[in-house]
């Protein structure tokens, strides 16, 4: 059953599902219009290569298209999953590392603090998140974005920079504290 | 560590984040896989730190893409098989020469490995849609064992006043676990699930997994495992956070004993 344009933008992401789920590719269209902003963008920040991103991004949601009947809404949120898997294949791509191809939507389950159903909501969510990261000291911001960005550990941050171990991890203790504080 | 589990409360945010490695990252991770607790609470920091991807500088994808994405979908559901092309054979007088021959080989040699990925990609997608097959299958088996075995007894939930128009039929096997039909149930708040319960004649209750209501309102079968050596007395359904809790929080919205 394929419905207006209009009327899917204000449809919660579970209800686009359960259509995707029944083969209706206008559901899937409001979904992808919904987040494929926020991953490319994901992706495209890690590996710097449009390409290489849209690929990503492609795939994601022909992963969608093809297992959305075992995504469980239940068990934790599209978006959130889109944005880990993202992460983990872009970094698994630039460090050239294999991911498994058989992640599937039901695993890793992700609960987002908050909804990102609404451009409302999803545009506060970026102020905010914006705002924390600006507020950390440069040692901070900087350890955290190698670790997402960059998909380093402990130990290859503290190399990368030249720091002591026990001082890198302080830096993004303190930073993910103050991310938790913030989104709570 | 805190009450009896190895991880702490911080140490959920690094796991997700991905900094920790080695045996340190193992032992979480066979934690984890072990203990629902901490599941739920690695798929809340997982939540927290996937925030961290709004940092990167917005930049949408271009249009077109929308496009393919689409035109592939539509050609899977259209099950056209992708017609094999074949090479157009070569003039007569190319064959006297070499240079333009090579080239229309190479262009062959990657036709031809175009066309190989595009048929590696389809049989990856085809061995996928078997395992899903499967997995639905034995799903529907375990529903059929659970409907038809004659130690299955029938529970009835009652709605409460919040949602009276609910209702749900249980069908419950205490060696097999528990099916569950809903209808009628309201699509829960924002980052709310439904929970169902089994209320032992003693001690606390257990979940039994969480759900939300299928969309249109046609009702969604449930199916869980129900643990061993357990003597039920009474099943609910709450309403709860996303990911559900150890034990009920949640207002109860249906409820039958056994």
């Amino acid at each position: 059953m394929n419905r207006a344009h209009g009327a899917e933008q204000n449809d919660s992401d579970w209800s686009l599902l359960a259509r995707v789920v029944e083969r209706d590719e206008s559901a899937l269209a409001a979904l992808y219009d919904r987040y494929s902003g926020l991953v490319y963008a994901e992706s495209l920040r890690i590996l710097r290569d449009s390409g290489a991103a849209e690929e990503i991004l492609q795939d994601l949601f022909h992963q969608v298209w093809r297992t959305a009947e075992k995504f469980d809404p239940a068990r934790g949120s599209l978006p959130g999953w889109l944005l880990v898997a993202a992460r983990n294949r872009s970094i698994s791509r630039l460090r050239r590392r294999g991911y498994r191809d058989s992640e599937e939507l039901n695993e890793n389950s992700v609960v987002l603090p908050c909804g990102l159903e609404t451009t409302v909501a999803r545009n506060q969510l970026l102020g905010r998140v914006k705002a924390v990261l600006s507020g950390l000291a440069d040692g901070q911001r900087e350890a955290i974005e190698l670790a997402y960005f960059e998909g380093m550990t402990h130990s290859e941050i503290a190399e990368h920079l030249g720091a002591p171990l026990g001082t890198i991890k302080t830096r993004i203790r303190s930073a993910l504290e103050t991310l938790k504080q913030a989104l709570a | 560590m805190t009450n009896g589990h190895p991880i702490r409360e911080d140490e959920f945010e690094l796991f997700a984040l991905g900094v920790i490695a080695g045996e340190e990252c193992a032992s979480i991770q066979a934690h984890i896989d072990a203990c629902p607790e901490c599941a739920r609470k690695l798929a809340e920091a997982r939540g927290r730190v996937a925030l961290l991807s709004l940092a990167a500088p917005q930049q949408n994808p271009p249009a077109a893409l929308k496009q393919r994405l689409l035109e592939t979908i539509r050609a899977e559901k259209s099950l056209r098989a992708v017609p094999v092309r074949g090479t157009r054979p070569a003039p007569r007088w190319w064959n006297t020469i070499w240079a333009p021959a090579a080239l229309a080989l190479a262009i062959a040699t990657v036709f031809l490995w175009i066309s190989d990925r595009r048929l590696d990609r389809q049989l990856h997608q085809m061995r996928q849609a078997t395992q899903t097959y499967q997995a639905q299958t034995q799903r529907d088996r375990e529903l059929v064992q659970i409907l038809t075995a004659r130690d299955t007894m029938t529970v009835s939930l009652s709605p409460m006043p919040q949602v009276p128009k609910a209702w749900a039929s249980l069908k419950y096997n205490p060696r097999m676990g528990l099916v569950c039909y809903t209808g009628d149930l309201p699509a829960p708040p924002p980052n709310k699930v439904y929970q169902m319960w089994i209320v032992p004649a003693s001690g606390a209750a257990v979940s039994a997994g969480v759900f939300m209501p299928a969309a249109f309102n046609q009702g969604r079968v449930c199916v869980a495992k129900v643990p061993r050596n357990i003597s039920c007395k009474a099943f609910a359904v709450t309403l709860e956070p996303a990911g559900g809790m150890p034990q009920p929080t949640g207002a109860k919205v249906l409820a039958g004993a056994l």
